[in-house]
């Protein structure tokens, strides 16, 4: 267990205002100035500010309050604890396995700490395609700078670990240019165990940086407890029903809990935030909600080297290269991001093809290991419409994502691109993750089996980290279902400050997309309610 | 692009009751509670066998003692999944731990406590490289809960050559 100092148990003890789970009961009813739903990076970021701006904000957040004490670096503690559906969400069709928080903090709590500005391509195509037209890079660059200054978000000095190096080597060698990626950590310990909640409070998520000062300033914090659904009427949330839920997110008990609040913010995350709309039959005229949402698909390829990798050791996803992005139209075949992930015993194990003698011998490879991922970026062409949220019979949301043939011909560009880059690098063998796929032991044989690959889903290996879209944000209500500045098209006091708002995907990680404009919705939202000004830094 | 067949091990279920001229109550569920049946336990050993070999110690009783802590490990996996994925998976199980489910579903034609590790892994392969979604899903369900029930255990990381967290 980790002997550092805890600033999340500290609060506790100095009375901060958590209620749920094993913290101080949850009444029958609430009141507050404004409601959030959520405690990840949009509703973080809302809740500071609000806070700031003198509001009473009460937050709801259905997974548990786990902090750097609890934070043990073990696979099997994290995924059940803070992830949704123990890190074994899976899409309609269970060809895409997603990997989304849920617990205080949402997935900035589990996140690999990767921070990007929203591309400017990304940016012009809002403009042009959904009427965002403030949405420019001048416009945008204080809220980032603001958000980045908060979070600590800066370039990564240290050497990356070998499993990143190989991706900046291999490119090089192909003439394939590569960049360091920037991350939000202060005094990071290079350990590599990101994704299991970081256990020397280094990463600067929200758990430890905007959920502490919304907490000092006397917000309150309901942790195990679902937004159920919003009551409404004349174009009004009137109150938000809420339920106690236990880890592994069943009712706890029949108690319900009412929030009256004069605004509401849902930030519980793409796929959750759209769910909540649709369980309170909000007014949906135009047939959007819960649709385009996005997930980055990603297809992997592994490779083995002669030396030592240790692909669990030293910050993940250190270096990048957009060069498959930027190489072609985004709006034509479907362009791919590459980075280094982190490789753990469970994640590796249950992630690689093949059972058996066959998969023994790949795992008996796992410290030698070096991976490279791929996402796509998806939303940006006709054939990418992405995903729709739907509702199974008990409340909870489960997303139908199609894997069409556009974006499968894109991941298997992608396995090309990896394994090329992977035998520059001076890989012995590579392995792309498909059911159908050997290791391959040169470039040549890699390619040609690569091309002969059936790429369908349930073969093809897809998982995603990314979720974005299903509450889109437009200039027009015709194409969006919030507004241009996060309000719900047809509910006044009902705004919407995640992920979802995205129209498309955003071609990057999207955590540092989130925190910049919501800090930009969040704070003109301050100075509508109440004509204060506030800023994040 | 293949045709989508989304998971109804419900229907399938029924279907395959149907051909095989049983009742519906020949089906136990594989959960109860959200922990593991004895006949969901039987069909996770068996996988375990076939999916865990080279990692799995080879002598019997080192092996039998591997197995019973991995199910027990599976079990507290399972509990932690919500219910709606736990539901599905209690009909999964349901339906491949009947004999007419594991015959025609699986492709497994003994007892999963009596097929050898080959006739396992034969019948695992053959789901992997099926036309039918749902024997793709339901091999992808079996393999990868095994893989992380298994290597969520620090003594099965020897075999993975990984060290463990560092101690901070």
């Amino acid at each position: 267990m980790s002997q550092l100092p805890d600033p999340i148990r500290e609060g506790l003890a100095r009375g901060w205002k958590v209620l749920g789970g094993a913290h101080q009961p949850l009444p029958s009813m609430l009141h507050c100035d404004v409601a959030i739903v959520g405690t990840g990076a949009g509703a973080g970021i809302t809740a500071e500010l609000l806070t700031k701006a003198g509001f009473d904000v009460v937050r709801v957040e259905e997974g548990p309050l786990k902090s750097s004490t609890d934070f043990h670096q073990r696979e099997s503690d994290a995924y059940p604890s803070l992830y949704q559906e123990s890190a074994a969400r899976k899409t309609e069709d269970k060809a895409i396995n997603i990997l989304q928080g849920r617990c205080v903090g949402g997935s900035t709590t589990v996140n690999w700490t990767s921070s990007f500005r929203t591309p400017s391509s990304t940016l012009k195509f809002w403009r042009e395609r959904f009427g965002l037209v403030e949405f420019t890079d001048d416009g945008l660059a204080p809220w980032f700078a603001q958000a980045e200054e908060r979070l600590n978000i800066a370039p990564w000095l240290t050497s990356p670990n070998e499993n990143n190096d190989l991706l900046r080597r291999g490119a090089q060698k192909l003439g394939i240019p590569s960049a360091s990626i920037k991350r939000n950590v202060k005094g990071c310990w290079n350990l590599g165990s990101c994704g299991m909640g970081c256990p020397t409070n280094a990463k600067q998520s929200m758990l430890v940086t905007t959920i502490p000062a919304a907490l000092d300033k006397g917000a309150r914090l309901l942790t195990q407890t679902r937004a159920q659904e919003f009551e409404h009427a004349s174009g009004r949330i009137t109150a938000l029903v809420c339920v106690p839920v236990r880890q592994d997110g069943a009712p706890a008990s029949t108690q319900t809990v009412r929030i009256q609040a004069k605004h509401y913010v849902v930030a519980g995350g793409a796929i959750n935030s759209p769910a909540l709309l649709k369980r309170s039959h909000l007014p949906d005229p135009h047939g959007l909600l819960g649709t385009r949402t996005f997930l980055h698909p990603v297809v992997i390829s592994a490779a083995t080297f002669e030396q030592m990798v240790e692909g669990w050791s030293g910050a993940p996803q250190t270096i990048y290269t957009d060069h498959f992005l930027e190489t072609q139209a985004i709006d034509g075949p479907i362009g791919y991001k590459l980075e280094a992930p982190p490789l753990h015993p469970v994640i590796f194990a249950s992630t690689l093809p093949g059972h058996g003698r066959e998969q023994a011998e790949m795992l008996r490879q796992f410290p030698n290991t070096h991976t490279l991922l791929s996402l796509l970026r998806d939303g940006f062409h006709e054939q990418s419409r992405g995903g729709t949220v739907k509702l199974r019979s008990d409340g909870s949301p489960v997303l139908d994502y199609p894997l069409n043939d556009f974006v499968m011909d894109g991941a298997r560009r992608s396995f090309l691109s990896m394994a090329e880059i992977q035998f520059a690098a001076g890989a012995r063998s590579v392995i792309p993750v498909h059911e159908q796929a050997v290791p391959y032991t040169s470039w040549v044989q890699a390619r040609s089996a690569i091309q002969a690959l059936a790429m369908q889903p349930l073969l093809t290996r897809v998982v995603s980290a990314h979720v974005m879209g299903g509450c889109g944000m437009a200039g027009d209500e015709r194409h969006g279902v919030v507004r241009a500045d996060g309000t719900h098209w047809q509910m006044d006091n009902l705004s919407v400050h995640d992920g979802s708002l995205f129209p498309t995907s955003i071609g990057a990680n999207p955590q540092l997309s989130i925190y910049g404009i919501v800090n930009k919705l969040a704070t003109q939202l301050a100075t509508r309610l109440n004509g204060r000004a506030v800023a994040l830094a | 692009m293949q045709r989508r067949s989304f998971l109804n091990f419900g229907l399938a279920a029924t279907a395959v009751i149907a051909v095989a001229g049983g009742g519906l109550a020949l089906l136990h569920p594989g959960l109860e509670e959200g922990h593991m049946t004895a006949s969901a336990k039987a069909v996770f050993k068996a996988v375990a066998r076939g999916v865990l070999q080279g990692v799995l110690p080879a002598e019997h009783t080192a092996q039998e003692a591997a197995l019973a802590a991995h199910l027990v490990r599976l079990d507290d996996t399972l509990a932690a999944f919500p219910c709606a994925t736990q539901s599905e998976l209690s009909q999964l199980i349901a339906l491949i731990a009947s004999a007419p489910g594991r015959s025609t579903i699986v492709g497994l034609h003994s007892d999963w406590d009596a097929a050898s590790d080959a006739d396992i892994q034969a019948a695992m392969q053959d789901m992997r490289h099926s036309s039918l979604a749902m024997r793709q899903q339901i091999f992808h369900a079996l393999r990868d809960l095994t893989n992380a029930a298994y290597f969520a255990d620090p003594q099965a990381w020897t075999s993975l050559g990984y060290p463990g967290p560092l101690a901070i």
